[in-house]
């Protein structure tokens, strides 16, 4: 069963569902963390298969929007780095609430939604503490993410001006200047942009999550090569494990329809499998 | 944001569509109820989120807007077997989703007692509006904001480029005669030398697109190459019972030409009677989505406009 509802976060109410299951011993349930932008909308379908997959096999799951985000309230001009991590411990509590059998909550996150789920995992209590943590493809490079984003504004502008009119150190000092620059329709802002602008976003220091967390590498092919930031990121979990996974870059327009990311999602299974009896 | 409230109901198939109902602070009698659809693949927000501001607007002149998701997509049900974007693409243009919107409309209608509606969209979500116009004469108004009556196809999209592309694509040329990038592509056989040959042509041949000048007169198909053939029939459908049509497009898009050189032009003399009942405006500079602030605001404030115009009692609303 799915359940469409809102939760507060700060000032807004954010827009969630909950995939209920049928499972009523139910002890450990998930969140996940969606990406930035119009990457969420690519991977939409990514996400909710996978929730579904979770809680047929016995788990409870809450997707939520973060806000300024999908059909939540707010402005994205107006998040930082810490209202979404805010968001997404609202999104934990909100769970709890409505699942009262959990006793542990992980949390499942793609690129941008991996780094905030990570550094919610490092300050979080209770039930948080000792879950599972899936990292699908970390940014752990803030100002190397940034400059990423960036890069939509300087396509737009050759889509429609046939050369870049604004380059984006002018982007990045509009910013600084306190007004925001637009992204595929998303606005990007102070608030965001210097709590993110930094290159150890998500370090790879020693973490005190304890529970076991998954880093998964998501490459367009096998010769591809490994991330050191994201080997390291593993090694620096207790119980971390870095992995590899084939997939289409499908947070973004590519040919293939991704309705679910096969790869990622078995492997992560195959790995849950392994830290939890009950999958 | 004004609240809204997460719904869902049933398709034909069964299936369940999710999606969020937006009321008023304020309802006016008398107003449709406004379905917004998905464009492509895309769940219910649209791309950049285009919908939101789009369903507060509706909401401010006092509709009441519902957005949802298609089967297999979004929150919804169902599963969509395709693995390509392509083909998914090229049935939305043939109204793979027509019967998820009249699900929409039944349930308006069964549980809200909406008697009339405006179908709005972005690009496939505009087709499936024009299309599902067609088959439900309640459907009294299209917003459609760059609306595609041309198929996707996928082997050879270059062939069925508008004239106003081809002249873009020639000054493109020119600029980059210079670049050593561009003549190592020449050379290498990695350029596309039909549509660089066609581009070049039209310096010596101006040649227009076919202008219909009688409505008795027939469109020559093939001059409207890869034109979608449910298109024309549907709309005109739609204009003949005395609906009303905004359609909207981005300047730096192909779409305005093709839907010029595609199907006002040869189609003149038959869209003549109804001019009053559509209005066409084009967004200078702006792209496909909409995505610069600037471009939304042009955009929705001739929507304000129009709105205003359609605001005189249309039919029954709940």
């Amino acid at each position: 069963m799915e359940q469409a509802g809102f939760f507060q976060s700060g000032e807004a109410q954010l827009f969630s569902v909950i995939h209920r299951t049928v499972n009523p011993a139910c002890t450990l349930g998930f969140v996940m963390s969606h990406p930035f932008g119009e990457e969420k909308l690519w991977t939409h379908r990514a996400f909710v298969s996978f929730a579904r997959v979770l809680a047929a096999r016995g788990y409870a799951v809450l997707r939520f929007d973060y806000r300024g985000c999908g059909d939540s309230e707010g402005e994205l001009a107006h998040s930082s780095l810490e209202t979404h991590v805010a968001d997404l411990e609202a999104g934990v509590k909100y769970l709890q609430s409505q699942v009262p059998s959990l006793q542990q909550i992980g949390m499942i996150g793609l690129r941008f939604g991996a780094t905030i789920a990570a550094l919610a995992a490092e300050r979080a209590t209770g039930a948080v503490a000792g879950a599972p943590l899936v990292l699908w493809d970390p940014m752990t490079d803030g100002d190397a993410w940034l400059g990423e984003m960036l890069r939509s504004h300087l396509t737009t502008q050759m889509a429609t001006h046939g050369k870049v009119i604004e380059n984006r150190d002018a982007l990045r000092a509009r910013i600084a200047r306190g007004e925001s620059v637009n992204l595929d329709g998303y606005d990007l802002a102070a608030p965001l942009y210097d709590s993110c602008n930094r290159k150890d976003l998500l370090s790879t220091e020693p973490k005190t999550h304890a529970g076991p967390a998954l880093v998964l590498q998501i490459s367009a092919n096998e010769t591809q090569k490994a991330r050191t930031d994201l080997q390291a990121l593993g090694a620096a979990y207790a119980r971390g494990e870095y992995q590899r996974s084939t997939e289409e870059p499908f947070w973004k327009e590519i040919r293939a329809f991704y309705g679910r990311a096969s790869n990622v999602e078995g492997q992560t299974l195959a790995w849950l499998e392994k830290h939890h009896a009950a999958v | 944001m004004q609240p809204f409230e997460p719904v869902s109901f049933p398709n034909e198939n069964g299936f369940r569509l999710a999606g969020t109902l937006h009321r008023p602070a304020q309802p006016r009698a008398g107003l449709p109820a406004v379905i917004l659809l998905s464009p492509g693949v895309k769940m219910r927000v649209g791309p950049g989120r285009l919908y939101v501001p789009m369903t507060q607007l509706l909401n401010d002149q006092g509709y009441t807007v519902l957005r949802f998701d298609f089967h297999g997509l979004g929150d919804s049900e169902g599963e969509a077997s395709e693995t390509q974007l392509i083909d998914i693409y090229n049935q939305v243009e043939v109204g793979r989703y027509v019967a998820d919107t009249l699900s929409a409309m039944r349930y308006l209608r069964e549980q809200h007692g909406f008697g009339k509606f405006m179908l709005g969209g972005l690009c496939g979500g505009a087709t499936t509006a024009a299309l599902a116009a067609e088959r439900d004469a309640d459907v009294t108004h299209l917003l459609g904001v760059g609306i595609a009556i041309a198929l996707s196809g996928d082997a050879t999209p270059a062939k069925y480029l508008t004239r106003v592309e081809l002249d873009s694509r020639r000054k493109g040329y020119f600029k980059r005669l210079m670049q050593p990038k561009s003549w190592l592509r020449l050379l290498t056989f990695q350029s596309e030398y039909g549509v660089i040959w066609r581009s070049l042509k039209r310096m010596v041949i101006k040649d227009q697109a076919q202008k219909q000048t009688q409505a008795s007169e027939p469109v020559q198909s093939m001059a409207l190459g890869n034109a979608n053939p449910l298109f024309p029939p549907a709309f005109f459908a739609f204009l003949k019972r005395g609906g009303q049509a905004l359609l909207l497009f981005s300047e730096k898009d192909r779409l305005p030409s093709e839907f010029e050189e595609k199907f006002t032009l040869p189609y003149a003399a038959r869209l003549a009677p109804f001019q009053g009942q559509m209005k066409v405006h084009t967004v200078p500079g702006a792209n496909h989505v909409l995505s610069m602030p600037e471009w939304r605001q042009e955009a929705l404030a001739v929507t304000h406009r129009w709105l205003d115009e359609q605001a005189a009692p249309a039919g029954q609303a709940a």
